[in-house]
C-alpha cells in the first residue's frame, strides 16, 4: 500500500452508503438526547458537500500533525454546517456529533486493512484519529464562535431597543426604562437622554422606572449621576413609577432623591411635567369660549 | 436538547408569578463575576424568594441585599460567591456572600453610612443590614469577607 494515498475501500468508495449510514447514526444520537431531529433532507445535503469536502483533504499530500487550514474547502464546508446547525440551537454535544458520528464508520471500513496488513494500515489508523482530533477540536471552536456572535448581537440589540427617549410634548421629554440598569445601558441611556435634552431644549424630563426590576444603590447612583448631568443642561427632572416596596427599599438603603420630584405614577408625573411649563390637560368643553 | 435558549432575551418581566419549567431548588450557589452576573443573581433571589413564601416588600429587599452583596463582590472582591438558601424552620431566606479578595481593613467605617471606598454612594453594606433580619459579616485583610444574612417570614 502507498502511504501517500488514501485507499479509495475508505472514503470514496460507496459513498452513499457511507453518508447514509453517517446521516442515520447522527439522527439516532440527535434523538436519543432528545433533540428534535433536524430535516434529514437538508442535513444530507450538507453530508454529502462535506464528505466531498473531506475527500479532497485527505486526498492530498499527508503531512504529520495534520493541519486543518482555515481557508481550505473543508474546513469552509464544517464551519458553515457547524454555524448553521449552532444557529438552530444545537448543543455543544450534537455538533461535536457531526464529525464524531463518521469516525466509528471510517475506522469500521479500516479493519480489513488491519488485518490485511497491519504495518501498513497502522499509521493511517493513527493519522485518521488524529485528523478526527483536529476536525473536533475545529468544530468545537467554530460552536463557541457563533454562540458568542450571538451573544453579541443579541446585547447589542437589546441596548438598542430598550432606551429611547420618547418627545411627550413641546419642551417635554419622557425617558422610560425598562429591565436591568448596568454600567453599559446607563451610559447609553444617558447619552441619548442629554443629546435629547439639548436639541429639543427640554424644560422638563419624566423618568419612568416601572419597568426596572430592583432600585439598589448603583442604580440610584447610575440615576442620579443621569439626572445630575441632565439638570445641568437646564431640564427639571420628575420622576414616576417607583413602586411602594421600591420606595421602602431606598429608604432603607438610606438613599434619597430629595432634590428630584417624584409622582408616583406616570399619569400624576405627566400632569406635573405640564403644569411646571404652564400647561394641563382639560375637558374639550372648558377649552372652548 | 434545549432548542432555541439562546433566542430567549432576559426576562423582561420583574414579577414572573408563574411556576417556574425548569428544576426549581430550594438552594443555589451562583459565581459571581461580572456585572451581568449581578442581574442574574437579582432574578434567582427574586424567585426564589417568592417561592419561599415572602411577600412582595421582603422579596424587593432580598432582591435589593443579593444586588447590593453581588455588586460589591464585582467591583471589590474581583468576583465571589453567592449562596441562597430557603430556611424552613424558622421560615425564610437566606444569603451568604463569600470572596476572597482584598477583604476588609475597617468593618466599623465600611458600616457606617457615607463610606465609599470605591466613588460609590456608600450604603451598600449598612443598607443590606437595614433591609435583612439578621446580619454577620466575618472579614480580615487578605482572608476575604463572608457575609451572612437572613430574612424571616413575618407569620
Amino acid at each position: 500500500m502507498n502511504d501517500s494515498t488514501l485507499p479509495r475501500t475508505l472514503l470514496e468508495e460507496d459513498s452513499e452508503t457511507l453518508i447514509a449510514d453517517w446521516l442515520e447514526r447522527l439522527r439516532a444520537r440527535w434523538h436519543q438526547q432528545g433533540a428534535p431531529g433536524d430535516d434529514p433532507v437538508i442535513l444530507s445535503v450538507h453530508l454529502n458537500s462535506l464528505h466531498a469536502a473531506l475527500c479532497d483533504a485527505l486526498n492530498e499530500p499527508r503531512t504529520t500533525p495534520f493541519a486543518l487550514d482555515p481557508e481550505s474547502r473543508l474546513a469552509r464546508e464544517l464551519g458553515e454546517l457547524v454555524h448553521h446547525q449552532t444557529r438552530q440551537g444545537a448543543s455543544a454535544e450534537e455538533v461535536t456529533d457531526l464529525v464524531s458520528a463518521l469516525k466509528p464508520l471510517l475506522m469500521k471500513r479500516m479493519e480489513p486493512m488491519l488485518h490485511a496488513d497491519p504495518a501498513a494500515a497502522l499509521p493511517l489508523w493513527l493519522w485518521l484519529d488524529e485528523v478526527f482530533e483536529r476536525l473536533l477540536g475545529f468544530t468545537f471552536a467554530a460552536f463557541i464562535e457563533t454562540r458568542e456572535r450571538i451573544i453579541t448581537q443579541q446585547s447589542l440589540s437589546l441596548l438598542e431597543l430598550s432606551t429611547p427617549v420618547l418627545r411627550l410634548w413641546h419642551q417635554v421629554l419622557l425617558l422610560p426604562l425598562v429591565g436591568v440598569v448596568d454600567t453599559a445601558r446607563a451610559r447609553h441611556f444617558t447619552e441619548r437622554l442629554l443629546e435629547s435634552v439639548a436639541r429639543y431644549e427640554a424644560l422638563v424630563t419624566i423618568i419612568d422606572v416601572t419597568g426596572v426590576p430592583v432600585l439598589d444603590t448603583s442604580v440610584a447612583r447610575h440615576l442620579m449621576k443621569t439626572i445630575d448631568a441632565a439638570r445641568l443642561l437646564g431640564t427639571r427632572i420628575v420622576m414616576t413609577g417607583i413602586s411602594p416596596e421600591g420606595a421602602q427599599t431606598l429608604t432603607k438603603l438610606g438613599i434619597s432623591f430629595s432634590e428630584v420630584t417624584a409622582r408616583a405614577s406616570l399619569r400624576a408625573g405627566i400632569a406635573e411635567a405640564l403644569s411646571l411649563i404652564g400647561r394641563r390637560i382639560a375637558p374639550l368643553e372648558q377649552a372652548r369660549p | 436538547m434545549r432548542r432555541g435558549e439562546l433566542e430567549h432575551g432576559p426576562r423582561s418581566e420583574p414579577h414572573p408569578h408563574g411556576v417556574e419549567t425548569a428544576a426549581t431548588p430550594d438552594s443555589l450557589s451562583l459565581s459571581i463575576t461580572v456585572e451581568a452576573d449581578i442581574m442574574a443573581a437579582c432574578r434567582e433571589a427574586r424567585l426564589l424568594a417568592e417561592r419561599a413564601g415572602l411577600d412582595r416588600t421582603a422579596t424587593y429587599h432580598v432582591a435589593t441585599a443579593v444586588a447590593e452583596l453581588a455588586t460589591n463582590l464585582v467591583r471589590h472582591a474581583g468576583g465571589g460567591r453567592l449562596s441562597l438558601r430557603r430556611l424552613l424552620t424558622p421560615p425564610g431566606v437566606e444569603l451568604i456572600a463569600e470572596d476572597r479578595g482584598p477583604g476588609i481593613t475597617d468593618l466599623r467605617l465600611a458600616l457606617s453610612d457615607g463610606y465609599s471606598s470605591a466613588g460609590s454612594l456608600g450604603c451598600g453594606l449598612p443598607g443590606v443590614r437595614r433591609l435583612m433580619d439578621t446580619f454577620s459579616i466575618r472579614s480580615a485583610p487578605g482572608e476575604g469577607t463572608r457575609i451572612e444574612a437572613t430574612k424571616w417570614i413575618r407569620p
